[in-house]
């Protein structure tokens, strides 16, 4: 039997043709160019733009020829003709046609030779399937390409901007992934699997929906703002909306990605092909999550560059005031710093807070013994928002520390205030008062010192001079009470700012773009949680309830927060975990001793949300997206938490359980 | 089946009261697919295993791959416990049907197969080269697997099994959603494999290919081995005996049923024999082949691939070097038979 080829081996020429083609293309460009320059600069500037007209013509017709040499049984230089006719004739005659009789008759012709430079290209490398991707996806970026130029030509630079960044991502997307197949044909089992759920994962129909969805979405988020609103908050919505929607369509794809391949490998037994070579099964499993992790790195960087490209376009359009203008520089697009006010003596605040407990539990025993660790926290919370209150005519002080940095970098401070005044019930009442810093009055105009005066029930930003600070790096805010006599009132009302977001103060630590790249790491490593719980799954369970319990972790990781907030009255507090559990029942008891049996089944109930909130991390604990949004410094320390938990000890602990399960089950379908 | 191969010397697969029970999510057994099933493979010999839908084959073959965990019983396969890594750098599976991603070409295929086996990259391309030449392949490797009829992806399975030049074959109905041509090609494959002291277990319901092929076989029904020896232990009929000679003129044949007459014989059949519709078959193509007929499908194989005709070859020494960086020298040239072990399993 002796086998006589079809069609000649092409594996040496094809790259010699690929070089060929390149090396004209850069010579003739380098000539022409280098022709067109010297003309310039003799003062030919007519013919110089001739020259270059005709070299970009020539190094486009070269590339093309190359291209199509490639594609075998082919007239090239016929093909190049019909190429380029489309290609370059398209925008040509869009362009006359527009001059014409505008740009809306211009637009579809230049769609039209796009489209059809794409579709002569796919049709020419019919036989030859293993390039036609590649050539398709090339006349593909050329035609955008001249989209994006016409458009921009004819007044629409925002349609422009869009297309353009929706090109760059598919560009990127595609040489992303040529990067990361050829990284993983390194000769070994795990790189081989991790390289075939990277395929699989590409050509998964309901991941190319969510792709698309993700390429669209990023881009078009700035176009559907409302352009009176506020740049800053425009701003913030769209990091917030675009990474947030990314980190979710990332998670969902994720899931549907681990538990497909996995299962899928199962159901349609491809694994009998896989686990039959020398590759023990933790190989297997480990090769899944890395391929997911690997083909997640792409995806998270495509949408970054897509965020960032268009957050920066977006914050470079037009504020609606300076006020705007600086609260986009100097609070969102940044890297800053919160420190949190401590009182100005902390043991007598201690003391004061000791003495009332003792107090309490010398005149109310009975009441104390039922939860102490319940009632001390509970005076510690009165105390707190007490000291957190300017009464009339008094004044209270707060203790920031920790500003070294911002003095030796001489960063203003911002000091964010959200005022309350207590017995008026409206907002945006009027709130008066006045400032100490370190105890000297700021800030002195003439020699007066001037009075804050600012709305109730809104965050302002008060910028403070960094050289305020002392040397051990702390600053003293006073603050006194100046609110005018209400009408019908005795004495002014009193001023309070709530612990926790009332009142903070903020200094620049870092570069928004450091920090846009540390919340991209964050959400990768998250996904990397889901990818490990999902590969578990799929290694013990079938395709619907692997997605499905996958969902879980993934949705109480995502709201831990709010479960936590969930089991709100149910919560028990207890200095010990022993105690919290006995402190649970003899609540759960009491209730059911007064037969409220619907609450003392919650009470009991509040055990499993407990165990679920123990044993899936919290993804609130590295919110970075918000942090983000509102333009604070994601630390180094939170980045490494996260790489240590999310992205190893986790997904390690996964892994095995997926190792374990795959490692003891049969290979069969899980419905067999 | 009993060993009579006492010492456990050359032999490649053993295994002794094999039983598979699958068992239902409460864990109840459902279904005993395999019972008490002693089998005894030596080195260099093709066996058959014969049996209907059902009968446990497919089980069978899953426990000894390592696949399946059995319920009872011991396996050894190349010495070795199925699921050791180090057996199945020496096993080469065909499964019943081809399950490939359908996604890759039939070269990325083969490509991916082989980086399991951390071949190298030149390695793998010149293994792979040679294989799609050898199943027919090699003018459409490029094309996605998924658009391939089913014979050409049991084409590429069939070469995806022989990627590692293994020393034990399992083929698990190697001819099934063959052409009459390409199936006569993997006949060939396997005798000559064969001959070349491979290991091969064909699974198959295609009694002509196990007549053909096979040294010893054994039949399973319901699970258990009802019949076990070699081809002529089982097929030889002791009491019937068959003369074939040219065509005969009429007169010749009476004179033979008068001599046979004259011994008493009375049941005598005489007849002119058929031509066997496979031979005809190939004929056929062969000579469409040579008048230069078009095909857009798989083209006939090719001659077989180099290196599975090397024996203890250089290749295969560059693998075990990759492989099994600290194996022995003898393990190189193939892989050891525990004899303990093989001891162990007679003995129980």
């Amino acid at each position: 039997m002796t086998a006589t080829p079809l069609m000649p081996r092409r594996h040496g020429s094809a790259w010699r043709r690929a070089a060929l083609a390149a090396a004209w293309t850069f010579g003739i460009a380098a000539v022409g160019f280098g022709v067109a320059f010297l003309l310039d600069a003799q003062g030919g500037a007519g013919l110089a733009t001739a020259v270059r007209v005709a070299t970009g013509l020539t190094c486009l017709a070269t590339a093309s020829h190359g291209m199509f040499l490639q594609a075998d049984q082919l007239s090239a230089w016929r093909t190049t003709a019909v190429f380029l006719s489309a290609a370059v004739g398209g925008p040509a005659l869009a362009e006359v046609a527009a001059r014409l009789g505008g740009a809306a008759v211009g637009l579809p012709l230049v769609l039209l030779g796009s489209g059809t430079s794409v579709w002569w290209t796919w049709r020419s490398f019919r036989r030859a399937p293993q390039l036609r991707g590649l050539a398709t996806s090339l006349a593909a970026t050329l035609g955008a390409l001249a989209c994006v130029w016409f458009l921009n030509r004819h007044g629409r630079p925002l349609e422009a901007t869009g297309l353009l960044g929706v090109t760059g991502m598919a560009v990127g997307c595609a040489a992303g992934l040529a990067v990361i197949r050829r990284v993983l044909s390194y000769p070994s089992g795990i790189a081989a699997v991790a390289r075939a759920a990277v395929d699989e994962a590409v050509r998964m129909r309901a991941a190319l929906v969510l792709l698309v969805l993700l390429v669209v979405m990023v881009p078009t988020l700035p176009l559907i703002l409302d352009i009176d609103e506020r740049l800053e908050y425009r701003v913030q919505f769209l990091l917030s909306w675009a990474l947030g929607g990314t980190g979710l369509i990332l998670a969902l794809l994720t899931i549907l990605m681990s538990c497909g391949s996995i299962c899928g490998d199962i159901d349609s037994f491809r694994i009998h092909m896989t686990l039959t070579k020398p590759l023990p099964r933790w190989q297997y499993v480990l090769g899944k999550w890395l391929g997911i992790m690997a083909f997640n790195l792409l995806l998270v960087a495509l949408a970054g560059v897509g965020t960032y490209t268009f957050t920066r376009l977006l914050a470079r359009t037009t504020a609606t005031d300076p006020e705007d203008r600086d609260a986009v520089d100097r609070q969102v697009l940044t890297a800053r710093v919160a420190r949190e006010p401590s009182p100005k003596n902390p043991s007598e605040y201690e003391a004061a807070i000791a003495e009332a407990t003792a107090r309490l539990e010398r005149d109310e025993p009975d009441y104390f013994a039922r939860n102490r660790a319940a009632v001390r926290q509970q005076v510690r919370f009165d105390f707190r928002w007490q000291w957190h209150t300017v009464s009339p005519d008094m004044v209270s002080t707060f203790v920031f520390h920790d500003l070294a940095e911002a003095k030796r970098r001489g960063v203003p401070l911002q000091l964010q205030l959200k005022p309350r005044v207590n017995n008026v019930d409206v907002d945006l009442a009027e709130v008066r008062f006045a400032l100490w810093l370190n105890g000297r009055p700021w800030p002195v105009r003439d020699g007066d010192h001037q009075d804050q005066v600012l709305a109730s029930n809104a965050a302002h930003v008060i910028e403070l001079p960094a050289e305020e600070v002392d040397d051990e790096g702390r600053l003293e805010i006073t603050i006194a009470n100046r609110n005018l006599v209400p009408a019908g009132e005795t004495r002014p009302t009193a001023i309070s700012f709530s612990p926790g977001d009332g009142m903070r103060l903020y200094f620049r630590a870092g570069g928004f773009t450091a920090n846009f790249l540390r919340c991209l790491l964050v959400m990768w490593l998250k996904l990397g949680l889901v990818a490990a719980a999902a590969v578990a799954a799929a290694t013990m369970l079938g395709f619907p309830t692997a997605v499905l319990l996958s969902l879980v972790v993934y949705a109480t990781a995502a709201g831990s927060g709010f479960l936590r907030d969930a089991q709100g009255e149910y919560n028990v507090v207890a200095d010990t975990p022993l105690a919290a559990v006995l402190e649970r029942l003899s609540a759960a008891a009491d209730l059911a001793g007064q037969a409220r049996l619907y609450e003392a089944w919650r009470m009991l109930l509040g055990f499993v949300g407990d165990a679920v909130l123990a044993v899936v991390p919290a993804f609130s604990d590295y919110d970075a997206v918000s942090q983000l949004a509102t333009g604070l410094a994601i630390s180094t320390s939170t980045v490494a938490a996260c790489c240590g938990w999310l992205g190893l000890l986790y997904p390690l602990v996964f892994g095995l359980i997926g190792w374990a399960a795959l490692a003891r089950r049969d290979l069969l379908p899980s419905s067999t | 089946m009993s060993g009579d191969s006492p010492s456990g010397e050359g032999i490649d697969i053993k295994c002794v009261g094999l039983t598979k029970t699958f068992r239902d999510f409460w864990m109840r057994p459902r279904v005993r697919a395999v019972e008490g099933v002693d089998l005894e493979i030596r080195r260099g010999e093709v066996f058959g295993l014969l049996g209907p839908n059902g009968s446990g084959k497919s089980t069978t073959i899953k426990m000894l791959l390592g696949l399946l965990a059995p319920t009872r019983g011991r396996i050894a396969v190349l010495g070795r416990s199925p699921r050791d890594v180090a057996t199945k750098k020496h096993v080469g599976y065909l499964p019943e049907e081809s399950y490939l991603y359908r996604f890759l070409s039939a070269r990325e295929t083969l490509d991916y197969y082989g980086r399991l086996f951390r071949m190298p990259a030149r390695m793998r391309r010149q293994r792979v080269d040679k294989l799609l030449e050898m199943v027919g392949l090699d003018a459409v490797e490029h094309r996605p697997v998924g658009e391939f009829s089913k014979g050409m992806q049991r084409r590429v399975g069939l070469a995806q099994s022989l990627i590692n030049d293994p020393q034990l074959l399992i083929l698990d109905e190697p001819t099934s959603g063959m052409d009459p041509v390409a199936a006569r090609q993997i006949k060939n494959l396997i005798a000559e494999l064969g001959s070349r002291g491979k290991t091969v277990l064909l699974c198959t319901h295609q009694l002509s290919d196990v007549e053909d092929l096979c040294g010893r076989m054994a039949i399973m029904y319901g699970g258990r081995v009802q019949a076990a020896g070699t081809c002529d232990e089982l097929l030889a009929r002791s009491d019937r005996t068959s003369i074939e000679t040219p065509l005969l003129p009429v007169g010749v044949v009476d004179e033979v049923r008068g001599v046979l007459g004259r011994h008493g014989i009375d049941e005598i059949t005489i007849e002119q024999p058929r031509r066997r519709l496979e031979s005809l078959f190939l004929e056929v193509v062969e000579q469409a082949r040579a008048a230069g007929t078009h095909t857009s499908g798989a083209r006939s194989g090719g001659p077989m691939a180099a290196f599975l005709q090397e024996h203890a070859t250089e290749s295969e020494s560059a693998v075990e070097a990759i492989t099994d960086a600290d194996a022995s020298p003898r393990d190189k040239a193939a892989p050891a038979v525990d004899t303990n072990l093989i001891d162990s399993l007679t003995r129980r």
